[in-house]
């Protein structure tokens, strides 16, 4: 461990954890969103080089992703899902994917946040871990708001658990205002499995609409076991449902505008699938 | 408490007594003197302070310093002791892609770390790399002719 003015560099997990319950830290991943801030009083207990955080492996049912891996990184590796890998793609220029994480993008708690997005429609779950113990918990119970996270003051995000299977087809589209460096002002993703002409899956994430991303699994759950000819007569309805239930706030662009976007993002899903 | 931070700058072996808190960009700038590396808009939006860390392309104003302990910095002042340079340098000159600048040293590295990863990049690959690096005066047609023209004379070097 090295403690700085102003910071503790660890090169273990353990550790990381010790300094977390005894010191008021700012967990540093990539410093991509810390470092526009740049406060001066900011002590950051910096986890770049902790391999433990760094690594990306699967197990039976989940890939398991380091947090303080970087998106270049999750880009690169075999084991990332497509989904994962095209929002990625998308997400701001090449020199701020080398040094953001994934870890980074899910506790900074923005709504706007690329890879939470895949994360939510993913069913991903988030490990989290104190000196003490750890908990597993799927990522939307992880956001109480905007910027706001249950995270406790003594625990780190250690790794993200996502699904390594029914993640193949799926919908994305992040609408920003240019190509590169966009923020995005409104981005969509969808899942959609069917097994014998019964839907298995069927799963969408809206960002950058409200103060966290949404996710509506009772009207979900409308289409799950249905037979397309079922889902076709269920259309006008559960699009009817999602125009009630969500409720854009004004951010950069007019709520009008994100609701129009997400209902259109929304049709076009349901359209592809031959709904 | 108040170690030093130590790292690579350009090859040598290099100390700071600074907070780890602070940019990396202002320590390059302000202590060693490195001006090659500009601020545009400490957030990451413009790419001018971009230098290599560890080997990969990164924008120096969303750096703390605390993060770079043992890490290895490379800088426009250091990258242009190289071949490589040299043949983006002579493309550069060769497709006028410069004119005032400022953005050129975050350029360049841009499209070594291109260079780095794909020799033979097509003109959509080109834009991509250096799509974090803004370029308000050649509107970057230039820069991508001669980082083709680089790839092509400069064979062998990436």
């Amino acid at each position: 461990m090295v403690a700085f003015s102003n910071g503790y560099l660890v090169d273990n997990l353990t550790e990381a954890l010790k300094i977390r319950s005894e010191f008021e830290v700012t967990p540093y991943a990539g410093g991509t969103d810390l470092m526009v801030e740049a406060k001066d009083d900011a002590v950051y207990l910096f986890l770049n080089k902790i391999p433990e955080l760094r690594r990306i492996y699967s197990d039976d049912e989940y890939i398991r992703i380091g947090a303080a891996c970087t998106y270049t990184e999750i880009f690169e590796n075999t084991l990332t899902p497509q989904i994962l890998k095209d929002s990625i793609d998308y997400l701001a220029a090449p020199a701020i994917r080398n040094m953001g994480t994934a870890g980074g993008n899910i506790c900074n708690a923005s709504p706007k946040a690329d890879t939470a997005l895949i994360f939510y429609v993913a069913d991903a779950k988030l490990r989290i871990c104190s000196a003490s113990g750890e908990r597993i918990l799927p990522i939307e119970d992880f956001y109480v708001g905007r910027g706001k996270t249950v995270l406790q003051r003594d625990e780190l995000l250690v790794e993200i658990l996502v699904p390594k299977f029914g993640l193949e087809h799926y919908y994305y589209k992040k609408v920003g205002a240019r190509q590169a460096l966009a923020i995005s002002r409104v981005a969509f993703a969808g899942l959609f499995s069917t097994e014998n002409g019964i839907i298995t899956r069927f799963a969408m994430a809206f960002g950058s609409v409200a103060d966290t991303i949404l996710r509506f699994r009772d009207l979900e759950a409308l289409f799950v076991g249905k037979t397309m000819t079922e889902a076709k007569s269920l259309r006008d309805d559960l699009i009817a449902k999602y125009d009630q239930a969500i409720v854009p706030i004004r951010g950069r662009v007019s709520a009008d505008y994100r609701k129009s976007v997400c209902m259109n993002l929304l049709e076009d899903f349901l359209n592809q699938n031959g709904i | 408490m108040n170690d030093l931070i130590h790292f690579t700058l350009n090859g040598e072996k290099v100390t700071s007594d600074r907070s780890a808190n602070e940019r990396l960009l202002d320590v390059l700038r302000e202590d060693f003197k490195l001006t090659g590396v500009k601020c545009g808009c400490k957030e990451g939006e413009c790419g001018a302070c971009s230098v290599l860390l560890d080997g990969v392309l990164a924008n120096s104003c969303m750096v703390a310093m605390g993060s770079i302990e043992g890490s290895e910095v490379v800088t426009i002042e250091g990258y242009s002791e190289t071949k490589r340079f040299q043949a983006l340098s002579d493309a550069y000159a060769q497709t006028s892609a410069v004119q005032c600048g400022f953005c050129i040293p975050g350029m360049v590295l841009a499209c070594e770390a291109l260079l780095a990863k794909n020799p033979n990049p097509t003109d959509a690959e080109i834009r991509k790399g250096i799509s974090g690096n803004l370029c308000r005066c050649t509107g970057y047609n230039a820069i991508v002719e001669a980082v083709k023209i680089a790839a092509r004379e400069g064979k062998g070097l990436w």
